[in-house]
Formats: C-alpha cells, sequence, structure tokens
C-alpha cells in the first residue's frame, strides 16, 4: 500500500453512464436541489447536434434551459464575468458544461465566479481560497474528452485552478453523444486517458481508493480503444473510452506526480495539440526510462492491461517489462490503423520550430523540467 | 441580445400518449389478475386494507393508481386524491418509463439501472414488484415476459397460463 | 470489465487513512469552517478506551469535550432529537461519529435535523427528501465490516410508533472518513472474524448482482484481495496494526463496492435470520455466503470465477482448470470460515446449527427456518439477486446452511 504513513483519496463525482443518461437529468438537478439550468458549450466543437440531443432530453421536464454556445478557446473573464451577470440576474441554479476540454474548463470556472457571488471575476486566481461546496456542475462530455473534465483542475487564462470543490458534482456519459465522432478524436480521447490512468497507477503515492479507478480505466482502453478507433458508430466502445477517460480524471486529481501529464497540457496550451497524441509520443520513452532505473512500478500496470490469465501465467520479475512491451504494442497498431491521423513525432504534429522554445520554457528549470526536455528532445523525429 | 438563449424544453406527446395508455391498461390488468390469480390475489390480500399504491413517471407524467377497497384491487385512475399512498414508484423521465413499459427492462432491471425511485415501506415495495411481475407474465408472449422478468415461471399450470390470460385479458378490456 | 448499458456510481466521501489518520481530523475541520463538533458514540466504544484516542487527536486544535455516548444498539429516534438539541444548544458546527452501524445512522439523523432544522425527521424519510449538502459529518469506524462509513443510507427506528424509517439520499454520506489502525485494535478475535466476514460478503455480492458496474467491480476486486489476505492474520494477531489497517480499508472498498451495486441472497436471508433469531449480522453474513454464491452460480460462473485470482493468487489461479474457478472460491470461503472458527476456539460458527448464544443455547432453532425463510420474501436485498427467489428456495438454502451442507446446485430452480 502506500508508504505515507497517511493517505487521502475523494472523488465527488457521481457517474451516471449509458442508455437514456440524459433523459435522467432533470430528475439529478432537483436531487441538487436545481431546476434551472445554465448550458455552456461550443457550437463549432460539438456541433448542432450534440446540443439538440442534450435540450431534447429535457422534453416533457417543463423546464426552461439558458443556453450558451460560444465558449471559444480563447475564453476570458470578461466572458465569466459577463456569464456571471446573466446566470445571477436570470437566477440560475445550475451549470452543465457540454463537451470537454476548454469548454469544461471555463464551465468551471464560471461556477467559482457565481458561488463566489461578489468576486469580480478578472480577480479569480488560483488562490481565491474555496472553503465549500460550489452550485451544482454537471458535464456531458462528447467524444472529443481531455479526461480532465472530472478532476478537481482547471486550466484558464494561463493559470491552472485546483480544488476539489471544482470537480463535477456529476458527469453523464450517454452513447448519443459519445458515439460518431472520427477515430482520430477518439484516439486523442482514450490516449489521454490511458496516460494519466498509467501514471496514476504507477506512481509512488497510489492507494487502493485511486487504483480502483486507474485500474478500470488502463482495462477499458486496452479493451476498448481498438475498436472505437476503427468503428467509430461501436456505440459500446465509444461510451466505454469515455467511461475510462472520466475515471481517469478523478485518478488524476489525486496523483502528484504527472510527467506525462505535463508534457500533454504544455503542447495543450501552446500549439493546441490533444494532449493525449503527446503522451502517447512519450509514454514509451518515460516508462523506458522507469523500467531501467527502475523508478516506478511498471509492473502494477501488467494485470489491468493483459487481464486475469496472462497476469497469473507472467512471472513477477517478467511484469514490468512486459506491461511495457504490452503498452508499446497496443500504441503501435493504433497508429498503424490512424496512419497519418495520429502523429508519431513531433514533425509529423507539425509542431513549427520557433514553438519548441516557448514549450521547452513551460516545462519548467526544475530537476523534472530538465528531464522532461530529454523526453521531448526524443520525440521530435 | 443577451449571449444565453432562453429556451423552453419541448414535449413528447407520443411518448407521453404510449406510456399513457399503457400504464392505463396495466392498472385495468391488475385489477383483473387480481381477480383470476390466486397468488396476486394473495398479495393482496396480505397487504392493508385502504392499501393504495402508484406508478408514474416523473416529473408530472401519466400515472395509475392501484387501491384496495372493501376487499377489491381497483384501478383508480391517475389520480390518488386523498387516499393515502403506502408505495410509490417513480420512473425518472417518461423515455425510462417507454423502456420499461415497452418492455426493452423489466422491473428488476429497471431498478438495477437506477431508472425508478421506490418510495415507502420495502416490503409493501416488494409485493408490488412481485405483483408486476406476474401480471408481466400473464399480459405478454413468453419471449418478452422472460426477458422482463428474472425466472420465468415454469410451473405454470397450462389452465393458470391460457384460461388467466384469457380472463386478464377479456377483464382488462372491459374493465371488470 | 464489462460496461452495463446503463449504470450510476457515486462514493463523494473523502477518505483519509492511516496508523496515524485520526490526527488529520483538526485540519480537515478548520478547512471546512468548524471548530466544535459533536461526537456521537456509543458506551461499547468509549468504554473500550477508543474515545481518548480520538480526542487526543484533536484536543489542541478544536473543541474535543462534547461527548455523547448514549446510542443504544438500535438506533432510536428519541436519541436522535436528543443528540440534536445538544448540537444546538452548544453551537456545534460538526458531527464526528465514532462507532458502528448504529452510531452512523444516529449521527446521519442528527446531521438531518440539525441541517434542516428538522422538527420532525419523518419529513425527510425516502428517497430524495434532501436536496442539499448538510453539516460537516466525519464517520470513524470502529469496526472493520459494516461499511456504513461510506453508505448513503441510513435506518431510524421510531420505537414508540413502532416505525421503521429508511433514508437515502447522496447527502447522507458523511463528507470524510477516518480509517485509523487504532480503532480497531481492541476488537477480540471473534467480533473481528464476524464482521470482517460482513465485508466480504459485500464485496463478493457487489461483484455477482446485478447492479453491478465497472466502478463497483474494481472496489470489490480490490477489497476481496485485501481481507481475504488480512482477516485471518488479524484474527490470529489483533495487534497487527499493519493488518489491521488493511482491513479498514478493505472493509471501506468493500463498502463502496456494495452500496453501489447493492447485495443480494446472502443479505436478504442474512437480515431476515438477525431478525428472527437475533444472530449478529456478521455470523450471519459468514454462513450464509458460500451458499449466496452457489444459490446464483448458473447466472454468475463468471464473474465468481473472477474472484479467484485476486482471493487465493496466481498460483492457486493457473493450477485451477477454468470451469473449476467458481467452485474453487466457494471452497476457499468455506475454508476461511473454517479457519476463523479455529482461531477462535470454536466461536465463530460456520453453519446455523452452531450459532449458541452466551448461555450456549442453540440461537436457530430448524423449526424457525420457515418462518426466516418467510420475512426474506420482504427484504429488499432479494431484487439485486441475480436469481429469483420465492419461499421455496429460501427454505431450501437455509436448509442446507443449517446443516452446514454445500447446496445441491440441481435442486436450484433456474430461469
Ligand atoms: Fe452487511
Amino acid at each position: 500500500m502506500n508508504p505515507a504513513p497517511v493517505f487521502t483519496f475523494t472523488c465527488p463525482v457521481k457517474t451516471n453512464s449509458g442508455n437514456k443518461a440524459l433523459e435522467h437529468l432533470p430528475v439529478e438537478l432537483a436531487g441538487l436541489n436545481a431546476g434551472n439550468p445554465l448550458i455552456i458549450t461550443s457550437r463549432k466543437a460539438v456541433g448542432q447536434k450534440a446540443i439538440q440531443t442534450l435540450l431534447d432530453a429535457f422534453g416533457d421536464s417543463g423546464m426552461t434551459l439558458g443556453l450558451f454556445d460560444g465558449v471559444t478557446t480563447t475564453a476570458n473573464p470578461d466572458l465569466i464575468e459577463h456569464l456571471k451577470s446573466i446566470y445571477l440576474e436570470k437566477k440560475y441554479d445550475a451549470i452543465i458544461a457540454l463537451g470537454g476540454y476548454g469548454v469544461v474548463d471555463a464551465a468551471k470556472v464560471l461556477n467559482l465566479a457565481v458561488s463566489l457571488k461578489t468576486a469580480d471575476a478578472h480577480k479569480l486566481s488560483p488562490a481565491t481560497p474555496i472553503r465549500g461546496h460550489l452550485s451544482p456542475l454537471v458535464v456531458v462530455p462528447t467524444a472529443a474528452a481531455s479526461g480532465l473534465e472530472t478532476s478537481k483542475f482547471a486550466h484558464f487564462n494561463h493559470m491552472i485552478y485546483s480544488s476539489e470543490y471544482l470537480a463535477p458534482n456529476l458527469v453523464v456519459m450517454d452513447p448519443r453523444l459519445t458515439r460518431g465522432a472520427d477515430g482520430k478524436t477518439i484516439a486523442a480521447t482514450g490516449l489521454a486517458a490511458l496516460g494519466r490512468a498509467v501514471e496514476a497507477q504507477i506512481s509512488a503515492d497510489h492507494n487502493p481508493f485511486r487504483d480502483a479507478y486507474s485500474f478500470a480505466a488502463i482495462r477499458f482502453i486496452k479493451e476498448n480503444l481498438p475498436a472505437a478507433v476503427k468503428k467509430p458508430s461501436d456505440k459500446k466502445a465509444s461510451l466505454a473510452v469515455l467511461n475510462a477517460a472520466s475515471m481517469s480524471g478523478c485518478a488524476a486529481s489525486d496523483t502528484k506526480s504527472a510527467r506525462l501529464h505535463k508534457l500533454g497540457q504544455v503542447f495543450y496550451d501552446i500549439q493546441h495539440i490533444p494532449p493525449g497524441v503527446i503522451m502517447a509520443m512519450c509514454l514509451p520513452h518515460v516508462l523506458g526510462d522507469d523500467l531501467k532505473e527502475g523508478a516506478c512500478d511498471l509492473a502494477a500496470l501488467l494485470h489491468p492491461l493483459v487481464g486475469d490469465d496472462e497476469f497469473a501465467r507472467t512471472p513477477a520479475a517478467k511484469r514490468a517489462e512486459t506491461a511495457l512491451a504490452v503498452l508499446g504494442r497496443f500504441l503501435s497498431d493504433l497508429y498503424g490503423t490512424l496512419g497519418k491521423d495520429l502523429p508519431r513525432n513531433l514533425k509529423e504534429a507539425c509542431v513549427p520550430g520557433y514553438r519548441m522554445e516557448d514549450i521547452l520554457d513551460g516545462l519548467g528549470q526544475d530537476e523534472e523540467g530538465r528531464y522532461l526536455k530529454t523526453v521531448v528532445e526524443r520525440i521530435t523525429g | 441580445m443577451s449571449i444565453v438563449k432562453d429556451i423552453q424544453s419541448g414535449r413528447k406527446p407520443l411518448k407521453r400518449a404510449y406510456v399513457g395508455i399503457f400504464l392505463w391498461f396495466t392498472g385495468r390488468a391488475i385489477q383483473a389478475t387480481a381477480r383470476v390469480d390466486q397468488e396476486v390475489k394473495k398479495e393482496f390480500d396480505n397487504l392493508p386494507d385502504d392499501f393504495t399504491f402508484s406508478l408514474g413517471c416523473l416529473p408530472d407524467g401519466p400515472c395509475m393508481v392501484i387501491g384496495k377497497e372493501k376487499g377489491k384491487v381497483k384501478y383508480l385512475g391517475s389520480n390518488p386524491g386523498k387516499r393515502h399512498v403506502h408505495v410509490r414508484l417513480a420512473i425518472k423521465s417518461v423515455d425510462a418509463a417507454f423502456l420499461i413499459l415497452s418492455f426493452q427492462e423489466g422491473t428488476a432491471v429497471a431498478t438495477t439501472r437506477n431508472r425508478l425511485i421506490t418510495d415507502g415501506e420495502v416490503p409493501y415495495a416488494l409485493a408490488v414488484i412481485r405483483i408486476l411481475d406476474i401480471v408481466e407474465v400473464y399480459l405478454l408472449p413468453k419471449i418478452i415476459a422472460s426477458l422482463a422478468v428474472k425466472r420465468y415461471p415454469k410451473g405454470w399450470s397450462i389452465g393458470r397460463k391460457l384460461g388467466g390470460r384469457i380472463g386478464v385479458y377479456t377483464r382488462t378490456l372491459l374493465g371488470i | 470489465m464489462l460496461l452495463p448499458d446503463y449504470y450510476e456510481f457515486c462514493c463523494r466521501v473523502k477518505i483519509v487513512a492511516g496508523h496515524d489518520a485520526l490526527e488529520k481530523i483538526p485540519d480537515l475541520l478548520i478547512e471546512r469552517g468548524a471548530k466544535k463538533p459533536l461526537i456521537i458514540t456509543d458506551k461499547g466504544v468509549a468504554g473500550a478506551g477508543l474515545i481518548d484516542i480520538v480526542t487526543r487527536a484533536l484536543r489542541d486544535r478544536v473543541f474535543a469535550d462534547l461527548i455523547a455516548d448514549n446510542v443504544p444498539p438500535d438506533s432510536d429516534l428519541r436519541v436522535v432529537n436528543q443528540l440534536a438539541g445538544l448540537y444546538h444548544d452548544n453551537a456545534c458546527d460538526a458531527i464526528i461519529a465514532v462507532g458502528g452501524g448504529s452510531v452512523m445512522d444516529t449521527a446521519k439523523g442528527v446531521n438531518i435535523v440539525v441541517s434542516e432544522n428538522a422538527t420532525d425527521l419523518m419529513a425527510f424519510s425516502g428517497v430524495g427528501a434532501l436536496k442539499r449538502p448538510l453539516k460537516p459529518l466525519i464517520a470513524v469506524p470502529t469496526t472493520a465490516g459494516t461499511g456504513s462509513e461510506v453508505t448513503q443510507v441510513a435506518v431510524i427506528k421510531d420505537h414508540e410508533k413502532h416505525l421503521k424509517m429508511a433514508f437515502g439520499s447522496y447527502f447522507l454520506l458523511p463528507d470524510i472518513s477516518v480509517l485509523d489502525s487504532r480503532m480497531t485494535m481492541t476488537m477480540p478475535p471473534f467480533i473481528t472474524a464476524m464482521t470482517g466476514m460482513d465485508a466480504m460478503s459485500h464485496a463478493v455480492e457487489a461483484y455477482y448482482c446485478l447492479q453491478k458496474n465497472p466502478l463497483s467491480d474494481a472496489h470489490a476486486l480490490a477489497a476481496v484481495n485485501m481481507i481475504y489476505q488480512y482477516l485471518p492474520i488479524v484474527a490470529k494477531n489483533p495487534a497487527d496494526q499493519d493488518a489491521r489497517l488493511s482491513m479498514a480499508v478493505g472493509a471501506c472498498l468493500a463498502g463502496i463496492a456494495f452500496s453501489n451495486s447493492m447485495v443480494g441472497l446472502v443479505h436478504n436471508l442474512g437480515h431476515a435470520t438477525g431478525s428472527v433469531c437475533g444472530v449478529p449480522h456478521g455470523m450471519c453474513m459468514a454462513i450464509m455466503l458460500p451458499y449466496g454464491l452457489e444459490y446464483n452460480m448458473h447466472k454468475r460462473e463468471d464473474a465468481m470465477a473472477g474472484l479467484l485470482l485476486p482471493m487465493a493468487g496466481e498460483a492457486v489461479y493457473r493450477d485451477t482448470p477454468p470451469a473449476q474457478r467458481a467452485a474453487k472460491v466457494v471452497s476457499l470461503i468455506r475454508q476461511l470460515n473454517a479457519d476463523l472458527n479455529t482461531i477462535t476456539g470454536g466461536r465463530h460458527a460456520r453453519f446455523f446449527q452452531e450459532v449458541r448464544d452466551r448461555d450456549g443455547k442453540p440461537m436457530v432453532p430448524r423449526e424457525v427456518l420457515p418462518e426466516i425463510a418467510r420475512a426474506a420474501l420482504s427484504d429488499g436485498a432479494s431484487i439485486y439477486n441475480p436469481e429469483d427467489t420465492d419461499y421455496d428456495d429460501n427454505l431450501m438454502v437455509l436448509e442446507a446452511a443449517w446443516e452446514g451442507k454445500p447446496l445441491d446446485r440441481n435442486k436450484v430452480k433456474k430461469g
């Protein structure tokens, strides 16, 4: 178990997943004492069909819904302040974030703003003290998810907010919204989930509560991502990938050492490459180094990756290297399936040379930052 | 113009109508089964004299109420009025009700999928679920009913199956 | 790992676990703006000196002198109201519940009254009556078994009106559960064994009952692994601190699993046996668990086989042919009961015939089995059991569990 004398774990998020999950929303909101939700989304990112599916799910509820569908990657405090005043004026009582990535980040910060009421959104910062529950926040992810939607983090305006109260109360995954994206999109979602879950599973501060989330996430990705990528209309496979993404976010909230996460995030912030793509490039290198140095418990990856039979067949001393080999094959199969749609290195990802300086700066100057730079060198291509 | 649009949630008249008709039908069927089937009769006999239960869908969807009156089981329409409702089965949405009432999900499966909110004393609620299971076996062809209930009864005599089914159907339609 | 067509999972409780986890409580309270908790417990827990350990951990940082130790073994509405009064009179701002199931239930009831300013607790009974977070509630379990530190239900009895009120809401989940090895160190082997088997039954039933889902599965597998490994150790060496903590963690994982996936026949018949004969819950669980597995095996053989690896480890798993893995799980549970029986000098009963009260009188005479079988029809756990159960099924299983003979699986009516 965890070597620390005392360990803690929290996952404040309730999970609803599956057929007609959206139609339970009116009852779920009522359970949170809310009946007048504001939907925050990006029409450009999720599409009109997804928005209409969500709105239709409220059919027969008699509710009135607010809809803001213009979240962009450049959402800023002005927008939050504007939305906050509308929220308060129109007496909305919950936020539903439809989508992933920046949509959810903005929704989390908006939730902070409306819950604190008096604070000017421009003055919010990661240092703003959060002492208790915020207003209800529901996340409804589509196929394009970073996995951090369910986490306690919000990346907003070049800052990282972190508080367990920022995590959503509820995540609702419905196959009507999670299937049908292209293979490239679902691959990025799945690979980010894999990276975060792997990181949680092997880090020294793991504990059985968090392991439950990372174990299930790794198993789901291994079993379902190839099918979801080959056939994005596969309802069950894509829903399983989104489940894994959600679980990986819960695990990520409590993981301290997160090298893959950091690499993925830096490239996302500066170049808008989905973090999963970068995490997949880096994963073999980072884990390979770990194996050489015996630094992390890579053996813990084998069971979720291969299941009972193969795990029981593999001698304890071989588990770490077998796990790494399995991961390597898994990734190369995906590269094989997706071809040009999944870049294998920074060159294929068309990261311009002039951006590299910013990216390397973003990795920091400490020991970890210096190490991560060596990883970046190896994925340049 | 505000950047936030207000949208009135729509209606689902077709599903609502189906659910409404089906609840009406099930209500009548329970009344009929209680006359025809010994086991259902026994379940009702063990319940209090003013026993009432409702099956409906949230937030204000169709509903049916069954109650005992002077020892007889009656379908009481959609509104319990002033009667005390001992067991309230509430389906979370009209769509979930559609899943259940079109037999894509049986009562037990729907419960395990958190589609139903059960309110009231547990022994009463269980009696209601047992009654609904038997009624489903009467109403549906085996192939559908065996999906809806956990264990399709093997021990039923041909008489109970056929005689009972005909009895339930005629009584349901005639409302006796 | 299967993805059900639809599932829900929720455990919002913050888990704090360790050999001195109690010392974290002051910080956790202060973070939540609280500094004057009401400590709710029972005489047994206080008498064992456990409250002293708790108050010592709090004393310098927060107010720790308000202790109510009058929770009866069966939760009682009057006590709930009295403790709520105490909370108000002393302007408390949080609740710390130290004990087992009844203490947790009582504390949850008190929390409803004080948070909602309720005069009539009944108004909040049922599912979904609570709509907002309650006052901070910290649960400190003193048995590694019930899992009530992570469940969203409470049962309060109104002894005057002979009513049993059930409450269910995610807002009833404690904010924090503190798992500290010192809280279970003094539990005698006999109690340790049966509460441990209660936890085991939560994990196992959660893994094969109808509401199972990937997250409850992951918690259940981890729980089975820890409980199977550490239960015999703590029964033998009560002072083994690391093993005690592992049991507390295992029981909590099992609690998270079953509060999301629910339990089936084992609890169904176990609750009925408890209410008809007064047999302790954990003992019913230990006796019934092999039978629950046998009764449902034709529907859930794969899931049951999946318990073998976390229980027995790689070697046993490899040596058992796939078709025999589920049966092997049953025999390992029986063997565990037998081992606990030996360790406790015969006090841990293996079948109902063996259960005796303090005076050595049999607690479950064979003649009451029909009454138990009938009572079980009124218990909600039957809904989540994979196979249907009626009176005859219940009686058949109870007869076998009384004699201690494996269930004749050919006689199970299969649907
Ligand atoms: Fe139990």
